[in-house]
């Protein structure tokens, strides 16, 4: 609420967030964080595409998802809007890969970064928050029938290449 | 954000008013609570429905829901209106004003608001706006800790700061912030301190710094430091600080102070004092304005001042429920020599660009007398949208009058008890004078006029910048309406040559018959012959 309408009242915000953006870039590139990628769609840097790995232990074991970023103009004193490509089936991720993760809404800090996201939202994959799920069958899945939740999961998803090959 | 956190005796704020996060308009709180507040209804949220059948506009989120019983109705109604925060809009930090501005948005409010509002101004003399954007408390405390260490005016104790909050990255780095992110934040924090270091040379510290936190980058920037300063303090006295919280200290932090936006509560308030404001020797106390018994804003105070040569920088707020503004009293505001940057405070307050307009005119508006008549040119153009007509209390015109030196003739060796005054401190003051209902405008306009010699002003020379300004300090209290002088400190003071009473404090207290609010207000009168004869004299002397 508070970032929207300052926004004006900054002429060089743009060129802080892409500072801000080229330095986090700078540091991925640098000090990779194993099972994790982010890169910019363009030299724009306001949009990215980032994977995560699905970490191990958990049904997601094995499987890679795709993520877009989009930083906003007040980034980072306000979230990046982070969507999964990959279709995923997830007790907190709708069908459109809209994610309900508090640090991304009204817990978001300005001390968060594009790897804290990703580090975030792979942690959630193996410890989703059933008590405010968006996908309702699956938080009640996860907790009744793993096997079935595993099943849907390797239903739902796709590849990377199958991804690309269908152009999402 | 509401206060979790007021539980089990956080003894110095026992009788705070939980925050409640409803936002910004005081007039939220006066009026009778409405259900629903009118511009809720014509927002584009809703629209108004035919009778029997709602429809609701496609962007609320009841768009799946089109009927609905009228509980239901109510019921949605009520919590759009209760989710309802108004745009926010005004500067980051606005200019100092005078405080009766407060007054005046309150006059139809609640008596018990009335009554205090109105009791402010003669305390509390002049207010700066915060912008009410979630943000206001980190940034009017941010704000007055740059702004006190301009009062303070020691280069030096720009360069301690500095050192010190480099210092503090020791303790960042403890609470588990990484340098790469918090550092960003930080170098925005040096920087101003740095500026404003420099500024004291030229004086342009306050516009600097108005500046500086009007800009939406930097100033987001320092607030995030700030707060990481607090949760870090925080973090790093976990068990005492725990004895005031229902959560653990990690998640509090993590929610309450470095969210992205949280509005700041007495816990984060008290640490933030103890981390940046009372190590730097500022005071720290809140007037909370609210609806509790008493004729006046109650007082806290949350850190005290150390006094730096007689200054005692203080940084005072005042609370409404979920906001906060930065207050001041008259004494917290350095000698008067407001005038040299009257251009930049005139550049914030675009209705008087008149004034500009013709040298004439800025003569014109020099002789005492003349500027009653700008006055109500004036006032008609600043009345537009905010001041309503009860502020006849001020003179909205102080004509640029960039060539001044009003006191620097006065120097005489200093006698002990002085504070020797760089010149930043002549500029501190400076943005009274974009208010357009100061009320200390017309009294420090006579001032000024009484201080020198009008036709030769378009002429005068830049002055050299005093190097040492005796000053009574002025923090001191003495008994009897009337405060030291720098006058007293003039040979020939008293013979009748200079207007005795003349500190801009005593000019602008109701004790002065030319104030407004003096029961026998008698209006300054312009002698002609007496003006020249004790001008001349000084006016030699600072030339020489």
């Amino acid at each position: 609420m508070a970032l929207s309408s300052g926004a004006r009242t900054n002429g060089s915000g743009g060129a802080t967030v892409a500072q801000r953006l080229q330095k986090e870039l700078m540091d991925i590139m640098m000090k990779p964080t194993p099972g994790i990628t982010a890169f910019p769609d363009d030299e724009n840097m306001s949009r990215w595409t980032a994977t995560i790995d699905g970490p191990s232990s958990t049904p997601y074991e094995n499987l890679v998802f795709k993520l877009s970023m989009e930083f906003g103009p007040t980034y980072p004193y306000a979230p990046p809007t982070v969507l999964f490509k990959t279709p995923i089936y997830h007790p907190n991720v709708d069908f459109s890969g809209r994610i309900c993760l508090d640090i991304l809404k009204d817990k978001w800090s300005a001390v968060y970064n594009i790897g804290t996201v990703l580090l975030s939202l792979q942690s959630l994959l193996g410890e989703p928050n059933n008590s405010s799920p968006l996908n309702g069958q699956a938080a009640d899945l996860w907790d009744k029938d793993m096997d079935e939740f595993k099943r849907l999961v390797l239903a739902r998803h796709k590849t990377p290449e199958e991804l690309d090959a269908a152009d999402l | 954000m509401a206060t979790p956190v007021m539980a089990g005796g956080f003894q110095a704020f026992g009788h705070v008013p939980a925050h409640s996060h409803y936002h910004e308009s005081p007039l939220a709180f006066g009026p009778p609570h409405l259900p629903f507040r009118p511009s809720e209804l014509a927002s584009a949220r809703y629209q108004h429905p035919p009778a029997g059948h709602f429809h609701y506009n496609q962007t609320t989120s009841m768009a799946d829901a089109p009927f609905l019983t009228p509980e239901e109705e109510f019921a949605q109604l009520q919590k759009l209106s209760n989710e309802y925060e108004p745009e926010v809009t005004g500067p980051l930090v606005g200019d100092r004003q005078s405080s009766s501005a407060i007054a005046t948005e309150y006059a139809n409010a609640d008596p018990i608001y009335r009554v205090k509002t109105q009791a402010l101004p003669s305390k509390y003399a002049f207010f700066r706006t915060c912008r009410g954007d979630g943000h206001c408390g980190w940034r009017a405390i941010a704000f007055g800790y740059f702004e006190a260490l301009l009062h303070v005016g020691d280069v030096a104790k720009f360069d301690v700061e500095e050192a010190r909050l480099i210092s503090m990255n020791n303790l960042l780095n403890l609470a588990g912030f990484s340098e790469d992110v918090y550092i960003d934040f930080a170098e925005e924090a040096y920087d101003l301190l740095r500026k404003l270091g420099g500024s004291l040379q030229v004086g342009n510290g306050a516009s600097l710094l108005l500046e500086a936190f009007n800009d939406m980058g930097v100033s987001m920037a320092i607030i995030t430091y700030v707060k990481l300063l607090a949760s870090a303090w925080i973090q790093s006295r976990a068990e005492e600080y725990q004895n005031y919280l229902q959560i653990d200290v990690k998640s509090y932090c993590s929610q309450n102070i470095e969210a992205a936006v949280c509005e700041i509560d007495d816990i984060a308030v008290a640490a933030l004092s103890e981390a940046l404001v009372k190590p730097a020797g500022i005071g720290l106390e809140i007037l909370y304005l609210d609806r509790s018994v008493g004729d006046e804003v109650n007082a806290h105070a949350i850190s005290q001042p150390m006094n730096f040569n007689g200054l005692l920088p203080m940084i005072r707020l005042l609370y409404r429920p979920g906001h906060y503004d930065i207050l001041y009293r008259a004494e917290d505001l350095p000698a008067p020599q407001q005038q040299a940057t009257i251009h930049v405070a005139l550049a914030y307050n675009n209705n008087h660009n008149f004034e500009e307009a013709s040298p004439d005119a800025n003569l014109l508006s020099m002789i005492p007398g003349m500027y009653s008549h700008n006055r109500f040119q004036t006032v008609d153009q600043s009345f537009g949208h905010r001041w309503p007509p009860a502020t006849y209390d001020f003179d909205p015109t102080p004509a640029p009058q960039p060539h001044i030196t009003p006191i620097q003739p006065y120097a005489p060796p200093p006698p002990a008890p002085v504070a020797p005054v760089s010149v930043a401190h002549q500029d501190f003051m400076s943005p009274v004078h974009a208010s357009p209902i100061s009320h200390q405008s017309p009294a420090s306009h006579h001032s000024l006029q009484l201080e020198q010699q009008p036709m030769q002003l378009p002429f005068h020379p830049h002055p050299p910048p005093p190097l040492s300004i005796d000053r009574a300090p002025i923090t001191v209290e003495r008994g009897g309406p009337f405060r030291p002088s720098m006058y007293e400190l003039e040979p020939g003071f008293g013979t009748g040559e200079v207007t005795p009473f003349q500190t801009n404090i005593f000019r602008n207290s109701h004790f002065n018959t030319c104030h407004f609010m003096n029961p026998s207000f008698q209006p300054e009168e312009w002698s002609p012959h007496e003006y020249r004869t004790g001008n001349k004299g000084r006016h030699k002397s600072a030339s020489q």
